[in-house]
């Protein structure tokens, strides 16, 4: 028997903080937001029930120039992403995929959410100029 | 003999094996993997969305507003989905937060009822945003 002294370091776990942070709070916002986007943007407006900003170009493009709601749609796109990043990755593991807890999958999966982030940044400061009018 | 063999041989992690269906066994398990899909249908709706956004910028002559009933169907799909996530998460707060106030404990109602609050607040702030700048 070998007398060996294992010295085990205790690290914070940041990046494991840092990801379930990202799932807990894109799961609060996709929660608290989604909802009355979907019915009010996909069901009441196109069914004509209540006027709705994004179903003329002149009423859509003047509000999508905010500053304020670029900064709220960039929350309400991007961060949810990270909450679905990970329970898709469960959802695999579920049905029977277990290459989906490697870290090629969380880089895949992730990276992915990274991406749509990006995208959204992209989309909005190119969509309208930035302007408070 | 057969004991020393046996201790040579490397060990073996038991592995149950379940099948792909498992979760369509029970009504509980079934909800839970409910719960895991809604991922899929908000990213589709947050990416039409985006869409949606993108189209704007192409100038008024190839904007149109989507009045399909394809479309209508896929938000009502995706609305469902959306509130049996908010549901489910919102209430799993209160399992969660553990608060103490003048060191009482806040009871987990108080706590999910609050969640509830911040979405209904949240609910008629942004739609009367999106109903109030319409035309």
């Amino acid at each position: 028997m070998s007398a060996r002294v294992e010295h085990v370091e205790h690290k914070p776990a940041l990046a494991h903080l840092f990801w379930w942070f990202m799932f807990a709070q894109g799961g609060v916002l996709a929660a608290i937001l989604i909802p009355v986007h979907i019915l009010v943007q996909g069901i009441l407006g196109p069914l004509g029930i209540v006027p709705v900003v994004d179903r003329h170009y002149d009423t859509w493009i003047s509000i999508l120039g905010n500053p304020i709601v670029k900064l709220y749609l960039l929350v309400l796109i991007s961060l949810p992403f990270f909450h679905f990043a990970h329970r898709l990755r469960y959802l695999l593991v579920d049905l029977g995929v277990p290459a989906a807890k490697t870290v090629v999958a969380q880089v895949i999966f992730y990276g992915v959410a990274v991406l749509v982030t990006l995208l959204t940044i992209y989309v909005l400061l190119t969509t309208a100029p930035i302007s408070l009018g | 003999m057969s004991a020393e063999a046996g201790a040579s041989r490397a060990t073996k992690t038991y592995r149950q094996k379940m099948s792909a269906g498992w979760w369509t066994q029970k009504r509980h398990y079934f909800l839970y993997m409910v719960r895991e899909f809604t991922a899929l249908p908000l990213a589709l709706w947050l990416l039409w969305l985006l869409y949606e956004i993108y189209r704007a910028g192409r100038g008024p002559s190839h904007f149109y507003a989507p009045t399909s009933t394809a479309f209508v169907t896929f938000s009502v799909i995706c609305l469902a989905f959306a509130l049996y996530h908010s549901f489910t998460f919102l209430s799993l707060a209160g399992v969660i937060l553990h608060f103490k106030v003048l060191d009482k404990p806040v009871p987990s109602r108080l706590i999910v009822m609050s969640q509830f609050g911040l979405w209904l607040v949240a609910t008629i702030v942004i739609g009367a945003v999106l109903i109030g700048f319409g035309r």
